[in-house]
């Protein structure tokens, strides 16, 4: 788990951005509106939306593959459709080889 | 983007006691400080004179703390995993194996991996009795005891349900049937009057830093029968250097290496700090802190209790629509206030009471306040109103 201090608050477009690749929750009611991102076995996100800090978790058998892919979201969510497919693209690279990893029974 | 390496800003409200206590008492702190600045004396270890020995001393403090009538039987630890270890290993290896042994459902992971590793090299058989309102009875006990029952191990109070368990009548059955009784002190020691000496023939554990106020790194046990443990550690103990055969006497038995000074030194002050405020009070100030987060989180139809009425400082519970996971961040970064989610290491507890999901734990110490715990719920309570919607 690492926590990070942005250079710019998060935002709700930027929630939306992350839909396209995972389950976003968003709880808008709280005194601060908590959300957070679940992309199976990539990435885990929590903070609430107007702020700076946020918890990012990778899993450890496939942090070498993912360590980088918060950085990447943060990145390509400026540049509309195309990293929306950029991401989509790195998503299926990175699918790939935790398949030669950790193939599915039967493979 | 940077990130964020420390831990956050400091906490308003730790109510997280049950996991390790914060803050410490000032003389703890101070008494830590000390041991620190001084030259480390031990009998055997050093020639530095005029300064404490923090062993023989913390011993003799903790055998008037347990009423214990043998200063020399408290072993000290790593924690009281580290002493669960010794004391379930050391057992297994004076048994003839495999024999039968006994636990709850109740059990933190320290007792319930150590058993569940020697289970699966066929070193024991297991029964664990499940619990019924939080608790373990002599009746269930004597339903599973078979021939070949050698060992009790249980928890003196429950980390997740705050549940006591009567120990003195277990503790007799066992010393008169030939049992060995291994009991986890780490949610009580600190919390609850605790007289060793109505308690025969058992194993007691303990951690210091928790309930006692001492640092991390300290625990320890206190052993009636050395005999019914065989030491797993061998090395240096300041005595009997010339014998290549590790000494059989007490402490060194169980003790070999150089203690934790600084955490023993904690562990003695801890203690006095503990017998100046008296036992009594501290209970009685933290079941009224207890019980006020109780009656205030009953209101809230949004959130599920699974401690009604504790009989430690630990409530547990989950609201509707959120993870524990993300309430307990939600209540740490928005509100200040740090609590302990997840299955606490007591899987099986879980499994009964939220279907393995985990729960928010708040546990608070002696040196929380009414105005701390009141703000507590009430963000809580906001949490799990807005959650709701």
């Amino acid at each position: 788990m690492k926590e990070f201090v942005l250079d710019e608050p998060l935002t709700e477009e930027f929630l939306t951005f992350l839909k396209s690749f995972g389950t976003v929750k968003l709880y808008p009611h709280l005194k601060r509106p908590y959300f957070s991102f679940e992309q199976e076995h990539f990435i885990s996100i929590k903070g609430f939306v107007g702020d700076t800090n946020v918890e990012v978790r990778n899993r450890k058998e496939f942090l070498d593959l993912t360590g980088d892919y918060f950085h990447l979201l943060l990145f390509y969510h400026r540049e509309g459709e195309h990293g929306t497919r950029k991401m989509q693209e790195i998503g299926e690279s990175i699918r790939g080889k935790m398949k030669i990893r950790f193939p599915a029974p039967g493979n | 983007m940077a990130e964020h390496t420390g831990a956050g800003d400091p906490p308003l409200i730790y109510l997280n006691n049950a996991a390790t206590s914060w803050p410490k008492p000032a003389d703890v702190l101070a008494e830590v400080t000390w041991c620190l600045k001084t030259p480390f004396f031990e009998q055997g270890r050093s020639t530095a004179g005029g300064t404490t020995d923090y062993p023989s001393a913390t011993r003799e403090s903790l055998a008037g703390f347990f009423n214990a009538d043998r200063p020399d039987h408290f072993i000290f630890t790593q924690s009281a995993t580290d002493s669960l270890n010794l004391l379930i290993h050391g057992f297994v290896k004076n048994q003839k194996t495999p024999f039968h042994a006994i636990t709850t459902e109740l059990e933190h992971n320290s007792v319930l991996r150590p058993l569940h590793t020697l289970e699966g090299e066929g070193r024991l058989t297991l029964s664990t009795l499940p619990f019924d309102d939080g608790r373990i009875t002599l009746q269930e006990i004597k339903k599973a005891i078979r021939s070949d029952t050698r060992l009790v191990i249980m928890t003196h109070g429950s980390n997740v349900l705050g549940s006591l368990q009567n120990i003195r009548p277990v503790s007799e059955y066992c010393a008169s049937n030939d049992i060995f009784l291994i009991v986890d002190g780490a949610q009580t020691v600190g919390q609850i009057p605790i007289n060793l000496s109505e308690i025969p023939d058992c194993a007691f554990v303990f951690t210091g830093h928790k309930g006692l106020f001492g640092l991390p790194g300290i625990g320890g046990f206190y052993l009636q029968d050395p005999e019914a443990i065989a030491p797993i550690r061998q090395g240096g103990t300041g005595t009997d250097s010339r014998a290549l055969a590790h000494p059989k006497d007490m402490p060194q038995k169980f003790e070999a290496g150089t203690p934790n000074y600084p955490g023993i030194a904690s562990l003695l002050a801890g203690i006095r700090y503990i017998e100046r405020q008296g036992q009594d009070a501290i209970t009685s100030k933290c079941r009224g802190l207890t019980a006020l987060i109780i009656r205030e989180l009953n209101k809230d139809p949004n959130i599920t209790l699974y401690t009604p009425a504790p009989d430690l400082p630990v409530v547990s519970f989950n609201i509707r629509g959120l993870d524990n996971d993300e309430a307990g961040y939600i209540l740490a970064k928005a509100y200040n206030i740090i609590t302990r989610t997840g299955l606490h290491c007591a899987p099986l507890v879980h499994d009964r009471i939220d279907g393995g999901k985990g729960c928010i734990r708040m546990s608070c110490s002696y040196l929380n306040t009414p105005e701390e715990c009141r703000q507590a719920v009430d963000a809580v309570r906001e949490v799990a109103d807005s959650a709701d919607r």
